[in-house]
C-alpha cells in the first residue's frame, strides 16, 4: 500500500520532466537536430571505451587501416594504368606544337625525361615512390607540380561541398520529418512527386536556370567565379557560393530526403512510439527526441553513400558557374590531355570517399555492434 | 501499388515517335546553318526560333533527340550486359572471390561517375556517339551488378539451379535459362532508370565540352551552345531543348518508379 503512491509520484515527476523538456524543444525545433548530432560522438566514445578490451581494439584498428591502405593501393593502380594506356600524347600536351619540329633524338630525350619509355610496372613503382613523398609529378598543362595547382583551388571546392552537404543534411531531415508527419496525405505526395522530378533534372541545367533567373533577369547574385575580380572578403565568397550551392541542393536533396523519409517512416511504425504516445508526448516530441536519434546511424550511412554523388554534382556545377575548383580543373585538364592532373583529382576524390566510408563504418559498428556481424554475413 | 503512369508513357511514346519519324515533319534541314538567321526568337517561320549557328531549333530538337536516346539505350545495354555477367559471377563464386569482387565495385563506386566518364573519354580521344555510349556504359554498371549479385546469392541454392549444375549446365546456360528470368523483374527498374542517367550523363558531358561536338546534334550539344546565348537574353535556346530533356527524364524516372514499387524487393536497401 505504501509503495503505490511513490510509484505514481515518480511517474508524475518524470512526466513533468518530460514536459519541461518539451517546452524547450518546441522553442528550438530545428536546433535540436544539432543536439542529436553532437550527442552521437559522445555516446559512441563512451560505448567504445567501456566494452572492448585494448587488444581487440588494436586488432580492429589495424584491420581497418589495412583495408584503407589496400583500397587506396588498388585505386591508385587502376587510375594509373587507365591513364597510361591513353593513346593521347602527353609529349604534345607538354611541349605543344613544338613536338612536330623536334628531331627523333630530341623526342627520345624528352620521352626519357618524362619517363615515358619504361615498362608500365617500372613507371608505376617509380610514380608510387614519388607519390608517397607527396610528389605527384608535374601538370603538363600548367607546367607546375600538380599538388601546387590543386593547393590553389581545393579550398573553393571544399567550401562548396561543405555548404551543400550541411544544407542537404539539415533540409533533408526536416523534409523527411515533414513528409512522415503527413505520410500518405497530399503534402507528402506532392513533395514526393516534386522531389522525383527535381531529382531527375541534370544539375547543370538547374544551374543554368538559376543563372537565368537570378543573374541575367534580376541581376541579384554573381553568376561566376569564387570571388569578385580583384579578390573580395569572406562575405563576397559567401555571395558567390549561394547559387552553386542552391543548384546542388535542388538537384540532390531528394536523393537523401527520400531515403531518410523511408527510414523514418519505418521507425515511426515501431512499438516504442506507441509507448511515447501513451506517456503523453506529442508526435513532434516523439520524432525529434526519440526517432531521429535512433535513425542517426542509418542517416549517416545515407550521407556517406551520397558523398560521391555530391562530389560529382559539385564538379559539374563548378563548370556551370566557372567556379575555380577541382571540378573545373578536372574538365580543363581532360581537354588538354593533362593526365597527371586528372589522375590526382580522381585519386583524391576516391580517397576522400573511401576514408569517409570507412569512418562511417567504424562509427556505425561501435554504435551498433550487431551490424558488424550482418555485414560479415552479407559480404 | 501504384497506378500505371499513363501520362509518362504517352509523353515518352510521343517523344520517341517524334524523334524516329522526324524526317516526315520537320520543316528545315537540321544540319543547314542559315547565316542570315542567327539567334532568332520563336516565330511562325521558326517555331522554336533558331540557335547561334542559324539552325532551326524545331527541326534540330527532334533530330537531336535520336542521338540522345540512342546513346541512352546503347549505354544501358552495355551496362546491363556487364552488370549481369559480373553480378552473376560474383554471386556464384566462393566467399573469398565474391568478397574481392564486391570490394572492387565499391571502390569504383567511390569515384564520382562523371569524373570517370570525363577521364575515360579524354583518354579515348575524339568523341563519337559510339565512344560516349561505351564510356558511359563502362562506368555505370556497379549498382546493378550489386543488385544482381544479391539476387543470385538468394537463388544459387534453390533446387532448380542445383539440379542444372549437377547435370553439368554451363555458366551461360544457367544464367540464361534459370537465373535471368528470376532476377530480371528485380533489376528492371534499375535498367530503366539507367537509361535516364545515361542520357543525363551524355547531356552533361556534351555540355561540359568533353562530349559530342556541336556539329553532331544531341540535346546535350544543343545545350552546350545555350550558356553563352543565355547571357545575351536568348532564353529559348536553353528552355526549349532543356524542356525536352527534362520531360523525357521525368517520364523515364516515373516509369522506373512504377516498376520499382511493383515489386517491393528493394526495401532491403
Amino acid at each position: 500500500m505504501q509503495e503505490a503512491p511513490t510509484e505514481t509520484t515518480k511517474v508524475s515527476t518524470s512526466l513533468r520532466e518530460l514536459q519541461e523538456i518539451s517546452f524547450s524543444e518546441r522553442a528550438a525545433e530545428g536546433a535540436l537536430i544539432f543536439v542529436v548530432i553532437f550527442l552521437l560522438p559522445g555516446r559512441s566514445k563512451e560505448h567504445f571505451m567501456s566494452g572492448i578490451n585494448p587488444k581487440v581494439l588494436t586488432i580492429y584498428l589495424v584491420k581497418k587501416a589495412g583495408q584503407l591502405i589496400l583500397s587506396l593501393f588498388v585505386l591508385s593502380l587502376m587510375v594509373f594504368f587507365i591513364a597510361r594506356i591513353a593513346p593521347g600524347d602527353p609529349l604534345r600536351a607538354y611541349y605543344g606544337e613544338a613536338v612536330e619540329r623536334m628531331s627523333q633524338v630530341q623526342l627520345e630525350a624528352a620521352e626519357e625525361r618524362l619517363g615515358l619509355n619504361d615498362s608500365l610496372i617500372t613507371q608505376y613503382v617509380h610514380w608510387g615512390q614519388q607519390a608517397l613523398q607527396g610528389d605527384f609529378g608535374i601538370s603538363y598543362q600548367y607546367k607546375q607540380p600538380v599538388t601546387q595547382v590543386i593547393g590553389q583551388v581545393w579550398s573553393n571546392t571544399a567550401s562548396l561541398v561543405a555548404a551543400s552537404f550541411a544544407a542537404i543534411f539539415l533540409l533533408g531531415l526536416l523534409l523527411a520529418v515533414f513528409c512522415v508527419r503527413h505520410e500518405g496525405k497530399w503534402p507528402d505526395r506532392l513533395i514526393c512527386r516534386l522531389g522525383v522530378a527535381a531529382n531527375s533534372i541534370p544539375e547543370f541545367f538547374v544551374g543554368l536556370i538559376l543563372i537565368l533567373i537570378f543573374s541575367v533577369s534580376f541581376n541579384l547574385l554573381p553568376q561566376s567565379g569564387a570571388n569578385s575580380l580583384g579578390g573580395g572578403g569572406f562575405g563576397d565568397h559567401l555571395l558567390h557560393l549561394i547559387l552553386p550551392t542552391a543548384a546542388i541542393v535542388i538537384s540532390h536533396l531528394w536523393y537523401c530526403a527520400y531515403l531518410m523519409r523511408n527510414r523514418l517512416s519505418d521507425e515511426v511504425a515501431k512499438e516504442y512510439v506507441l509507448l511515447c504516445k501513451v506517456k503523453g508526448l506529442t508526435e513532434r516530441q516523439t520524432i525529434y527526441k526519440h526517432c531521429l536519434k535512433n535513425i542517426m546511424p542509418s542517416v549517416m550511412n545515407i550521407m556517406v553513400i551520397f558523398l560521391p554523388h555530391l562530389l560529382g554534382g559539385a564538379y559539374v556545377v563548378e563548370m556551370v558557374f566557372a567556379y575555380p575548383g577541382l571540378g573545373k580543373l578536372g574538365v580543363d585538364s581532360a581537354q588538354y590531355h593533362d593526365y597527371n592532373m586528372l589522375m590526382v583529382i580522381c585519386l583524391l576524390t576516391g580517397a576522400i570517399v573511401i576514408v569517409a566510408n570507412l569512418a562511417a563504418q567504424v562509427i556505425h559498428e561501435t554504435l551498433d555492434p550487431q551490424s558488424r556481424e550482418e555485414r560479415g554475413q552479407m559480404l | 501499388m501504384k497506378k500505371l503512369p499513363c501520362i509518362s508513357i504517352l509523353l515518352l511514346t510521343g517523344i520517341l515517335a517524334g524523334c524516329l519519324l522526324a524526317d516526315l515533319f520537320i520543316p528545315y534541314d537540321p544540319t543547314y546553318m542559315s547565316l542570315t538567321e542567327i539567334s532568332q526568337a520563336p516565330s511562325s517561320v521558326h517555331l522554336f526560333g533558331t540557335d547561334t549557328l542559324g539552325r532551326d531549333l524545331f527541326s534540330v530538337i527532334w533530330y537531336g533527340g535520336r542521338i540522345s536516346l540512342i546513346i541512352g539505350l546503347l549505354a544501358t545495354l552495355i551496362t546491363t550486359v556487364i552488370a549481369v555477367i559480373y553480378g552473376t559471377i560474383s554471386g556464384l563464386a566462393s566467399e573469398r572471390i565474391d568478397n574481392l569482387m564486391m570490394r572492387f565495385t565499391e571502390m569504383l563506386l567511390s569515384i564520382p561517375g562523371i569524373l570517370l566518364v570525363i577521364f575515360l573519354q579524354a583518354i579515348w580521344g575524339e568523341a563519337s556517339v559510339w565512344s560516349i555510349a561505351v564510356v558511359i556504359g563502362l562506368t555505370g554498371w556497379m549498382a546493378i551488378a550489386k543488385m544482381v549479385r544479391s539476387e543470385v546469392r538468394q537463388l544459387r541454392s534453390s533446387g532448380f539451379v542445383l539440379a542444372a549444375r549437377t547435370m553439368g549446365g554451363g555458366f551461360f546456360y544457367i544464367l540464361w535459362t534459370h537465373l535471368l528470368p528470376n532476377f530480371m523483374s528485380a533489376i528492371m527498374f534499375m535498367i530503366v532508370t539507367n537509361i535516364g542517367s545515361a542520357i543525363t550523363m551524355e547531356a552533361t558531358l556534351s555540355f561540359l565540352g568533353a562530349g559530342l561536338p556541336a556539329d553532331i546534334i544531341s540535346w546535350g550539344s544543343l545545350l552546350s551552345l545555350s550558356q553563352r546565348a543565355m547571357l545575351t537574353g536568348c532564353w529559348w535556346m536553353l528552355i526549349i531543348p532543356g524542356l525536352f530533356l527534362i520531360v523525357t527524364l521525368i517520364c523515364i524516372t516515373e516509369i522506373g518508379e512504377y516498376l520499382r514499387t511493383r515489386n517491393r524487393r528493394d526495401r532491403l536497401m
